[in-house]
């Protein structure tokens, strides 16, 4: 398989970056935490500097090019943004 | 035995929708999921196998199973404000993972896992009433290295004459796709021509073609979800599928499929 797929394999460099966008998306506790204070929640998971400052403005390309997985830095967006704003969301 | 067979779409945006999608279409594709609940009230299953991708809420990378099945006496799990509660039917489930076992397939199982929307979207729409128990069985679409589109195909045929043989009434279904490219640069261009080409060839009951695909063509198209769709396939073989919709959205084809069995 080459390292050109839309979801290549996750570099183990980046498993608590990896770790961070999964309990954004499925502990609605630390989900919580990261809104409160993003750094402090970075810090709990121990995540490098520049970790830390991708997600201060939560920008795609730098997310999944410091080998954070697409779907997860997705999901964990559309979690925050659920969190942020839900009521501009309809539920069926 | 097995009465019936399913595909149905689960963006989440089917559930939770943002302003950013049609409410039209959403609507659209919830009028073929309900036909999809009155073909399972007909049918009158006793249990629903449900096969989906877990979007790495289950598995995360602490341990990545190609193949699963969930063991336990229910499968929970949450999604933004939903809270579901799924009861699975334990002795179909125990069947499936030991007669998958004896016959070379080295299931993970699990009696606690958490349970994905891949799972919860379809049935939050199609669960007949009064409501039957599930099996769910994780395909692992989005950790690569996945398992290949032959290995969910042969999974697949076991799948379908472990169901045959049993004595519940069993339907069985795909949850995911069709072409979506969700954290990445293509996300705003799903390949909806490639995809109704796909349908197309499904209508004219060529099913089995689709265990050839590569890995490598699933990911380039956006369809790695449709390794839920090549292990139904296995067990329905080259029937010639009913597509109840087709509803590319800006991001998402969304797909709704009847296979007759």
């Amino acid at each position: 398989m080459s390292e050109d797929l839309h979801y290549p394999f996750p570099p183990a460099a980046a498993y608590r970056l990896n770790r961070c966008l999964y309990a954004i998306k499925s502990d609605p506790d630390f989900c919580a935490r990261f809104l409160a204070d993003q750094r402090a929640a970075c810090d709990e998971l121990s995540l490098s500097e520049a970790e830390t400052r991708a997600f201060a403005t939560f920008d795609r390309d730098v997310l999944v090019g410091l080998g954070g997985h697409p779907y997860l830095v997705f999901m964990a967006d559309l979690r925050l943004r659920i969190a942020r704003e839900p009521g501009a969301l309809e539920y069926f | 035995m097995l009465v019936g067979a399913f595909a149905c779409a689960h963006t989440p945006q089917l559930l939770i929708r943002p302003p950013t999608e049609d409410r039209d279409l959403v609507l659209r594709v919830h009028a073929a999921f309900a036909r999809v609940k009155e073909r399972l009230a007909a049918l009158r299953p006793d249990a629903i196998a449900i096969i989906a991708g877990d979007h790495i809420e289950a598995f995360f990378l602490d341990a990545v199973p190609a193949l699963a099945v969930y063991v336990g006496a229910e499968a929970t799990g949450t999604f933004g404000p939903y809270r579901y509660r799924l009861p699975i039917h334990e002795p179909l489930a125990r069947s499936i993972l030991e007669q998958g076992i004896e016959r070379g397939f080295d299931l993970l199982y699990t009696q606690g896992a958490r349970l994905d929307y891949a799972f919860y979207v379809p049935l939050h729409f199609t669960m007949p009433e009064p409501a039957v128990p599930i099996v769910p069985l994780h395909v692992n679409v989005y950790l690569p290295p996945q398992p290949t589109p032959r290995r969910c195909y042969d999974w697949g045929v076991a799948l379908g004459e472990i169901l045959r043989a049993r004595p519940e009434r069993i339907a069985l279904m795909a949850s995911g796709g069709m072409s979506h490219f969700p954290g990445t640069d293509r996300y705003a261009s799903p390949e909806v021509e490639h995809d109704r080409r796909l349908l197309d060839r499904l209508q004219a009951g060529h099913g089995r073609e689709m265990s050839s695909l590569t890995g490598e063509e699933l990911d380039k198209t956006g369809n790695v979800e449709l390794r839920t769709w090549i292990t139904l396939l296995g067990a329905v073989g080259d029937a010639a599928a009913d597509v109840l919709c087709y509803e590319p959205s800006w991001h998402h084809d969304n797909a709704v499929v009847e296979w007759p069995v």
